[in-house]
């Protein structure tokens, strides 16, 4: 056999390459995760009248705002206390407090989410200490809620910080729970979610099922805001005085598992009933979403639901064809990938390649049991921890018909020379994909739609004349 | 008119504390909501397009996780700068040190990614927790036959300029002078300092070196490879196109290499031509000159007369100005040249002397934006109601929620402004931008009120 030069794009794509990638342990080509305080920031901006606050070097708030703002394209607000070189020998607390005063003085918030980046927490700032500090000089009000969240990049993802912002926001919010003041709603949390019609679609099948809830944190007027002529810094979101009762709601439904444990457990603790169910991608994902609404208002499933699954199923009906038997990669969070593969499976598509770089063990565990009980499951693989180079490896060595991830995809679909359907975070090189939503019946369509255009697009685009027709 | 002020003459003659200039390498103001990026980023922003190497971030997802191709810094050839490469610092290696970790990634990009070298990022973290990044750069390279080059830019350090610099002092100290080949100069030669070729604009000015009969020896840096770089101490002259902190390296070549360097801009008809000009003089050859001085005005006449249509359709739009660099000036006489007033006009990331030069070049009567924050600039766009909006893609979403026209020319564009074909697209991009309909849509009430139905 010929042998390739190393580091060729031939040898890079050979067997011998891959096993040596994946023998790679000290370093990340092409990273599939974003850090902890990005989680932060989303999570933030769902409650109303919030500022994020980035506790940390200057560059950081400037990465997350323009990551946001680029796959949005909305602006972002955020703010940063700029640490410095002197901060790292004195401590961050001048900065702090400093920020605080000047952050409540030009943009008065109703509530301050404040979370770490790296260097606050490497030098070890005791970041509550300096809170108090911050009022008892008059920094800022006395009664200004300020949430306090510890998110170094150098732990978790952006789906822990994420899930820590959260926790601390309703710790810093919430009354405390008295069994008198119990309220009748069922407060639902979408987890790490960047598809606010992902958001709007809950609240849509929650208004048709009749339940009093509350979305928390609802960022979706935040990041897919009207133009009505003039830019609202704090648009609506989920209200102080949701915030304020989040202890005393009757349950809490979570969406996604594994970017809400902390939340879940703080919340159990505190003696609220916690139910959580996967995030309802695809028709069985749906269906137990609406399940789990009707067993907390006690109502039959409405039929205009009823007619709206019927349209699903139509769709997935008439596209089966064209999904059943072809070979996908997928890359990106637990609960999307849960989501997504279990979609699949019902259409009798077949998952190969899974990549999950924050994977962990309760979802690997999850993973492996779904994909086993499907015939279409028993192809597929799962690589927790690894990277879009990985992936890259796996693509090119044992080929599949379809990547889906986000953005950062392309280039392992280019060099694959496969279609990637983008779903996820970041999203840079479409549009409005974030406005389409992937849950719920209105998703299953959506997912059906997606995947089977972009087969027949390739299809129309690589056919010869013999086969190029009219009808597919 | 182009002024011509050193940084000296500016430190000398021009009072650095005026409103709305650029606090240069100071520190951010605590709780502000201005979008200041950091001394790293400033760093990979000025190495990222040597395109044949590898850029390894030792650093927390962060860094890299949220600059891995984030720019659209084109290549002709290598792709290899894309590469998204970090250690990915987590918690143990804060607790233990990265500095294993760190030496192995580097064992395996020089043995398997055929690097032409590899250049190492030092973090915040990196740094705080005392990785000698230096030290384990020079164990690994004694081992490889390629140069594994430090750059210690924690982003704590400061602002982007700050960054900026630093990438210049270790293309200085490591990179330029290096080569095996011949020292000798070229005649003709120049290399372009601070020409990203975001969205192919070094290509847009190519041809017109090429005409000229003037050889780039390479952009620092641009669509640049690694052995170009090593040579850029042959060029005959540097010519500083981002003035912005690479003026060190320039200086520092005169001293060490003899090169002479001038400052210059290609956006724009009048100041692509006053650097050829420029150029063709410094140069010191008079046919060359007299070549030139043809040349720029028949190019001068062609691109006026393409232009000459959008020029009738912006002639008079009232324009916000805001962004960094050589554009911060440059754009004032490019708006110019289309007819277009300014009202205000703003910089962030740029030098005193920049900001001192758009403010001689804009009319008097234009504001200076003082307050650079997202309110800062909410404020003066509802004071101002301008025509349109010029200014890096931070800014963007907000300007489109005022409702108001809004054209990136930072490096989130696609298309190259640079040179005349540049002033072609650019003027063509602001036409589409300044008329496109759905600013008469959003202007449209709506329900209607009584009676405007009718007409």
């Amino acid at each position: 056999m010929e042998t390739c030069i190393k580091g060729s794009k031939e040898w890079l794509n050979s067997m011998e390459y891959r096993e040596l990638n994946f023998a790679r342990e000290k370093l990340v080509i092409n990273p599939a995760k974003a850090c902890q305080p990005l989680g932060a920031l989303l999570c933030a901006l769902g409650i109303e009248g919030c500022l994020p606050f980035v506790h940390g070097s200057q560059g950081c708030a400037a990465y997350f705002r323009s990551t946001l703002s680029r796959h949005f394209r909305e602006p972002v607000a955020a703010v940063s206390d700029s640490m410095t070189e002197d901060s790292a020998v004195f401590g961050g607390q001048s900065n702090l407090i400093e920020g605080l005063r000047n952050a409540y003085a030009v943009y008065k918030p109703k509530v301050i989410s404040v979370f770490t980046s790296c260097m606050a927490e490497v030098i070890g700032d005791d970041i509550k200490a300096y809170l108090g500090n911050a009022k008892e000089q008059d920094a800022i009000p006395q009664d200004l809620a300020v949430a306090l969240s510890n998110t170094p990049s150098f732990k978790g993802s952006h789906i822990t910080g994420y899930d820590s912002t959260l926790k601390s926001l309703i710790e810093c919010l919430a009354k405390p729970r008295q069994e008198d003041t119990i309220n009748d709603r069922l407060y639902v949390v979408p987890g790490f979610d960047t598809y606010p019609s992902n958001l709007r679609e809950y609240k849509r099948l929650l208004k048709a099922m009749d339940a009093p809830f509350t979305l928390l944190p609802d960022n979706s007027d935040v990041l897919d805001a009207p133009n009505l002529g003039t830019y609202e810094l704090y648009p609506p979101a989920t209200s102080i005085a949701e915030m304020n009762e989040a202890l005393n709601a009757k349950s809490y439904l979570l969406l996604q598992a594994y970017s809400t444990p902390t939340t879940s457990k703080y919340l159990t603790g505190k003696g609220v009933t916690v139910e959580t169910i996967p995030m309802p991608i695809g028709l069985s994902g749906t269906d137990n979403f609406i399940q789990a609404i009707a067993k907390f208002t006690g109502q039959e499933v409405p039929q205009e639901i009823t007619i709206e699954r019927g349209r699903a199923v139509d769709a997935m009906t008439d596209c089966h064809q064209y999904i059943h038997g072809k070979r996908f990669a997928l890359f990106g969070d637990p609960d999307i990938l849960l989501g997504l593969v279990s979609f699949l499976l019902e259409m009798g598509g077949e998952p190969v390649h899974i990549v999950c770089t924050n994977s962990t063990v309760p979802f690997k565990k999850a993973m492996e049991k779904l994909l086993a009980e499907s015939p279409y499951g028993q192809g597929a693989t799962l690589y927790p921890g690894k990277d879009l180079w990985h992936l890259r490896s796996l693509l090119v060595t044992e080929p599949v018909d379809m990547l889906i991830g986000d953005g950062h995809g392309k280039y392992a679909a280019r060099d694959a020379n496969i279609p990637l359907i983008r779903v996820g975070i970041p999203i840079y090189d479409r549009v409005n994909l974030h406005r389409y939503p992937i849950v719920g019946y209105s998703g299953v369509i959506n997912l059906v739609t997606m995947i089977v255009n972009t087969f027949l697009d390739e299809l129309d685009r690589t056919s010869t004349d013999a086969y190029f027709e009219l009808m597919r | 008119m182009f002024t011509n002020l050193t940084k000296l003459d500016l430190k000398d003659k021009k009072c650095m504390s005026d409103a709305g200039s650029p606090k240069l390498c100071m520190k951010a103001l605590p709780g502000e909501g201005a979008e200041r990026s950091c001394a790293y980023d400033g760093a990979r922003v000025v190495l990222m397009p040597i395109t044949d190497v590898a850029h390894l971030v030792h650093g927390p997802i962060a860094c890299a996780g949220n600059s891995w191709d984030n720019r659209g810094a084109r290549s002709s050839g290598s792709q290899l700068y894309r590469r998204g490469l970090t250690t990915d610092i987590m918690e143990n290696d804060v607790i233990y040190g990265g500095e294993a970790k760190l030496k192995e990634a580097i064992l395996e990009i020089a043995a398997r990614h055929n690097p032409k070298a590899i250049f190492v990022y030092a973090t915040c973290v990196s740094s705080l927790i005392g990785d000698d990044v230096d030290k384990i750069c020079r164990e690994a390279e004694a081992g490889l036959t390629i140069p594994v080059i430090a750059v210690n830019c924690p982003g704590f350090l400061g602002d982007k300029n700050i960054g900026n610099r630093i990438a210049g002092e270790v293309l200085f100290d490591r990179v330029i002078g290096t080569g095996v080949g011949s020292d000798e100069k070229i005649p003709l030669s120049i290399n372009l300092i601070g020409e990203y070729n975001i969205a192919g604009d070094l290509w847009g000015v190519l041809p017109d070196l090429k005409n000229l009969g003037i050889t780039l020896q390479t952009a620092i840096t641009g669509d640049a490879k690694f052995d170009d770089l090593r040579s850029a101490h042959r060029a005959s002259l540097n010519v500083l196109i981002c003035s912005k902190s690479l003026t060190n390296l320039v200086r520092k070549m005169e001293i060490r290499y003899g090169i002479p360097f001038m400052e210059g801009s290609f956006y724009g008809i009048h100041d692509t031509s006053e650097t050829l000009v420029n150029i063709a003089k410094a140069l010191g050859d008079p046919d060359l000159v007299e070549r030139t001085l043809v040349y720029v005005q028949k190019k001068e006449e062609e691109t006026r007369k393409t232009i000459a249509e959008y020029k009738k359709l912006l002639e008079n739009k009232q324009a916000i100005l805001f962004t960094g660099g050589v554009k911060t000036w440059s754009m004032v006489s490019t708006l110019a040249e289309l007819g277009i007033n300014i009202l205000a006009g703003g910089t962030q990331n740029s030098t005193p002397e920049d900001f001192q030069r758009m403010k001689e070049l804009m009319d008097p009567s234009a504001q200076i934006i003082e307050d650079t924050s997202s309110a800062g600039f909410l404020k003066i766009i509802a004071e101002k109601k301008p025509d349109l909006i010029v200014a890096g893609g931070k800014t963007k979403y907000l300007a489109h929620k005022t409702r108001t026209p809004f054209l990136d020319i930072n490096h989130g564009r696609k298309l190259p402004y640079a040179g005349y074909q540049g002033m072609v697209t650019f003027a063509e991009s602001l036409t589409r931008t300044v008329l496109s309909p759905v600013w008469g849509l959003l202007k449209q009430e709506f329900p209607p009120k009584e009676g405007e139905l009718d007409g």
